[in-house]
């Protein structure tokens, strides 16, 4: 299903926006809403020479305050709620969510009463990135579709492999 | 002079040129599936939802509606339906819009 | 017409005000004519000092002749320049007292009597520093101290008010014995009771007696001053008297202490030889560093700002000791410089430790409670008295721009020149007290940080400190005293150059370019050491901070701005109990150095009980021990009631036997007059 026109339109907004305010330098904190751990040591692995994130400009931070993107795992549980709320309202604008792993995408708990069940039931996320766990390439993927520094491919993939691949 | 720095030296540069240039490593990632249309049965598409963990897979009508975000990549519905899956090798899925990650896959191998 | 006439006025004031005070004081006008006298009185003895540092010495006066007082001696009254600046101390802390007033105490019968009491101990510390005469000086003395007894016992019957009141009275005894000693000694070898005589004959003595007379005031003075192992009474006195008794009490009653000192080491027995200066300067070192220490431990607020002042007092006379030990030297120059930097150093101690006592009543009345761990957030509460006790904070903690800063710098200045004695042994020792007063300085910092951030900064700890209100709290008194705090501070070279004139006086050494080259700039009485402009730092440091001001109006965001709360960790429910208490501030202090304060420590968890060992409640109490009282004081306590245990038995009761005693004591004369 591709998204609507005014979505694309809004996506297209945001992120030239954000590209605008954020150049070659962005700080990242991540938060974790009771995953199981394993997206966060793919976002560790981020920070080890392979995969380098400082290259790309992206830093990691512990201060809300100081941060510009919220990086979200976990399928926020319900014990989490202020918190999670609290650290995205400590950030200062303009700020970017992006909610990464089956968990927060809403794929692993669903229906659990514990559970939100997706991050996008209490935070306004704007980028997600698929994944159990999504690797560092895909992380580095979804942060470059975030700044906008890369168009996002998923709206041209069909996942229909009827002779060649998964191509579009 | 440090070993180390000898090492490195010798070792080259091992930091990936991702996104500037193709990694190897992607092609070891376990990846969502992507669907053969015209191998995939209604019953095949059952099973696949029957024995998918999560909210992935879901038949409506004559269309598998496939929530890539969903997915975890677990294999199940490649072992319940080899015939109709296939590897998709993408890992890029990054997407602005949740919307688009839900993806709608006609069943066109007719029913048995 | 010279600065006595004005110390006539002031003291005639007090003892108008004294007058009024007693009669009138149970009504609110006349409680307010009091004080207003009272203020008047300030301001003539702010005027009085300060043209007496100008001015010289005043000849001796003996108003009402050479006629016997009750008291078996002469009234003799002279203005010295020495007393200028204490006198000057006394005025401002009178008249900020005097303002302060109306609003601390409620009108009635123990008010009146308050006021009366407090205003004659004003005029017994001017006749003290007006005392031209070892009688007077010494009747003066006691009349002060019972005064100041009677302060510290305004609540008679509240708790701990009498034991406070009775350590202040028994050491100030003590001490006065011991100085009665020290002038007794002066008087019978040079045969004088006016002190001019016996400053011009002071070099007669024989050695031993100069010497033993000096200590003999050294520690009868220190007694009052402070000095430790002498300092007991402080932190028992000051939290049980009122707030203004507390402020007169450290701002100038210790400062006469020090005054005693400074007077017996630099004009009437300057002992020859570089030991009393060391002893002096050693003294005064350890004091600083061991006031501080025990002030890192104190949740009540006035015991740590006595604690306070006893580090204070500590460098004032490591200040007069070094100056001594210059002097023995005749480095007569950097001699005559740190007596300038300790009398800075009094002046502005009197300023911004009365100014905080001042403001501890207020806290204490508007919150109720005197315990930092119940305070919290007073800084919205209580904005203008905030404002204020952060001058007389920055002040004490010696940062610049304040007059804390420049006093301190100065004698670092003069104490860091030891190395000019030529003396090894003498350098040393005079590097050892630099690095104490070091030591000292940043404890204070600590301490201060501590002192103001944990009752006026953050949360509300409890109710009460949250239903603070600052309607009918006396600001104006404390406000004058900051004031005068940041005069002393910018104005640095007037109050030099006066001291300088005062040094003149009392050394002889006219320092002059050594010290004030130019207008505004302050060299350490060598020219090729160091120098330092106050002036110019104080309009340094505001024209820095208006430059990140300008950064922010030329640059903030145009966009509207969302006002969100305290970032938290993203806690659920923070409380303020979760906030840094004062003894968790001082913890690490209280660790490194818990070799003095030795603390007994009880802890009791809850899981210990338990058969289980679930976990549960922690209590956790920790004492620091009172060495000097247990160590020292209570063993001569008790070997003085075992005398008096054994001698006991003398008074049996029985009549014969008192018979039996008349007959012994007149044979016994009988047989001393027949030989």
């Amino acid at each position: 299903m591709n998204p609507s026109q005014d979505e694309a339109e809004v996506a297209r907004r945001l992120r030239d926006t954000i590209a605008g305010q954020f150049g070659r330098s962005l700080h990242i904190r991540t938060l974790d809403t009771g995953s199981c751990a394993v997206c966060e040591q793919e976002i560790r692995l981020l920070a080890a020479p392979h995969y380098d994130l400082h290259r790309l400009g992206f830093f990691f931070t512990p201060a809300p305050r100081h941060a510009d993107l919220l990086l979200v795992t976990g399928p926020m549980i319900r014990a989490f709620d202020v918190a999670a709320r609290k650290t995205y309202e400590a950030m200062p604008g303009p700020k970017v969510v992006v909610a990464t792993g089956a968990c927060a995408l809403g794929g692993v708990y669903p229906k659990d009463p514990f559970v939100h069940g997706n991050v996008g039931a209490l935070l306004p996320v704007d980028v997600w990135i698929p994944g159990c766990p999504p690797s560092p390439l895909a992380l580095l993927y979804g942060l470059s579709v975030a700044v906008g520094r890369l168009a996002e491919k998923a709206p041209g993939l069909t996942f229909i492999a009827d002779g060649d691949g998964g191509g579009a | 002079m440090p070993l180390w720095f000898v090492r490195g030296l010798r070792r080259g540069v091992v930091t990936t040129r991702y996104p500037a240039r193709p990694d190897d490593s992607a092609a070891w990632l376990p990846r969502p599936p992507a669907f053969r249309s015209w191998q995939l049965t209604r019953e095949a598409a059952d099973r696949m939802v029957a024995v998918c963990p999560g909210p992935a897979l879901s038949r409506r009508d004559d269309t598998l509606v496939f929530d890539v975000g969903a997915c975890t990549a677990c294999g199940r519905c490649a072992e319940a339906a080899p015939d109709a899956v296939a590897p998709s090798g993408e890992f890029e899925l990054a997407t602005t819009s949740r919307s688009a990650l839900i993806k709608d896959i006609p069943i066109r191998g007719g029913g048995r | 017409m010279n600065p006595l006439d004005l110390v006539y006025v002031a003291g005639g004031a007090w003892l108008a005000a004294a007058l009024a005070g007693l009669l009138a004081g149970s009504r609110r006008p006349g409680l307010l004519t009091c004080c207003a006298v009272s203020a008047l009185g300030g301001a003539a003895a702010v005027a009085g000092g300060g043209w007496s540092l100008v001015y010289g010495n005043t000849p001796v006066v003996a108003p009402g002749g050479e006629a016997q007082t009750i008291t078996g001696g002469p009234l003799e009254l002279q203005m010295t320049s020495l007393a200028g600046v204490f006198v000057a101390v006394l005025g401002i802390v009178a008249v900020a007292i005097a303002w302060y007033a109306p609003r601390y105490h409620q009108p009635g019968r123990g008010t009146a009597v308050y006021l009366a009491v407090g205003n004659l101990a004003l005029l017994a510390c001017l006749a003290v520093l007006a005392a031209g005469g070892m009688i007077t000086f010494l009747v003066a003395w006691e009349t002060m101290s019972l005064a100041c007894y009677l302060i510290i016992l305004r609540h008679p019957r509240s708790g701990d008010s009498a034991r406070g009141a009775f350590w202040f009275l028994a050491l100030s005894e003590i001490g006065f014995l011991l100085v009665v000693a020290a002038f007794v000694i002066l008087s019978t070898k040079t045969h004088a009771t006016e002190l001019d005589p016996m400053a011009a004959r002071a070099h007669l003595i024989g050695g031993g007696w100069r010497a033993a007379a000096y200590l003999l005031a050294l520690t009868g003075f220190g007694f009052k001053a402070g000095l430790v192992p002498l300092h007991v009474w402080l932190p028992e006195a000051h939290p049980v008297a009122p707030a203004d008794g507390s402020a007169f009490l450290s701002g100038v009653v210790v400062k006469l202490g020090a005054y005693g000192i400074a007077l017996f080491a630099f004009r009437l027995d300057p002992v020859g030889g570089t030991w009393p200066g060391l002893v002096t300067m050693g003294a005064g070192a350890l004091t600083a560093a061991i006031g501080i220490l025990y002030a890192m431990a104190e949740r009540d607020i006035k015991r740590f700002l006595a604690y306070s002042t006893i580090e204070n007092m500590g460098i004032i006379v490591t200040a007069f000791g070094a100056a001594m030990v210059f002097g023995a030297y005749r480095l007569s120059a950097l001699s005559a410089f740190l007596l300038i930097a300790g009398l800075y150093h009094v002046a502005n101690h009197g300023c911004y430790k009365t100014l905080l006592f001042l403001e501890a009543g207020v806290v204490e009345h508007a919150a109720g409670t005197r315990d930092m761990d119940r305070l919290g957030g007073l800084v919205h509460r209580l904005p203008r008295s905030a404002v204020v006790a952060f001058v007389g904070t920055l002040g004490i903690a010696a940062l610049p721009p304040l007059n804390g800063f420049v006093s301190e710098w100065l004698i670092f200045q003069g104490l860091f020149q030891g190395f000019r004695t030529g003396s090894h042994l003498t350098a040393i020792l005079i590097v050892l007290a630099a690095a104490t007063l070091g030591l000292t300085g940043g404890l204070a910092i600590y301490a201060f940080v501590r002192g103001f951030g944990i009752p006026y900064l953050g949360m509300p700890r409890t109710r009460q400190a949250a239903d603070a209100r600052e309607r009918g709290q006396p600001v104006a008194g404390p406000a004058l005293l900051a004031v005068a705090c940041v005069a002393l501070a910018v104005g640095a070279p007037v109050v030099l150059a006066a001291l300088s004139r005062a040094a003149r006086t009392v050394t002889g050494t006219s320092l002059g370019p050594l010290l004030l080259p130019g207008k505004l700039t302050v060299l350490p009485a060598h020219a090729d050491f160091s120098a330092f402009s106050p002036t110019y730092l104080a309009v340094f440091l505001v024209a820095a901070c208006a430059v990140p001001a300008l950064v922010y109006l030329a640059g903030r965001p145009r966009a509207a701005s969302a006002s969100v709360p305290v970032w938290d960790s993203g806690m659920v429910s923070f409380r303020p109990r979760m906030q840094y208490s004062a003894m968790t501030f001082s913890a690490p202090t209280r660790v490194t150095f818990d070799a003095l304060y030795r603390p007994a420590v009880s802890v009791h968890r809850a899981s210990d009980d338990d058969p289980a060992g679930r976990s549960g409640p922690v209590h956790y109490e920790a004492q620091v021990t009172p060495v000097f009282e247990r160590y020292m004081y209570r063993p001569v306590i008790r070997a003085v009631e075992w005398l008096a245990d054994a001698i006991r038995p003398l008074q049996s009761g029985d009549v014969n036997v008192y018979l039996l005693y008349v007959f012994l004591v007149i044979l016994l004369a009988y047989l001393l007059g027949a030989v």
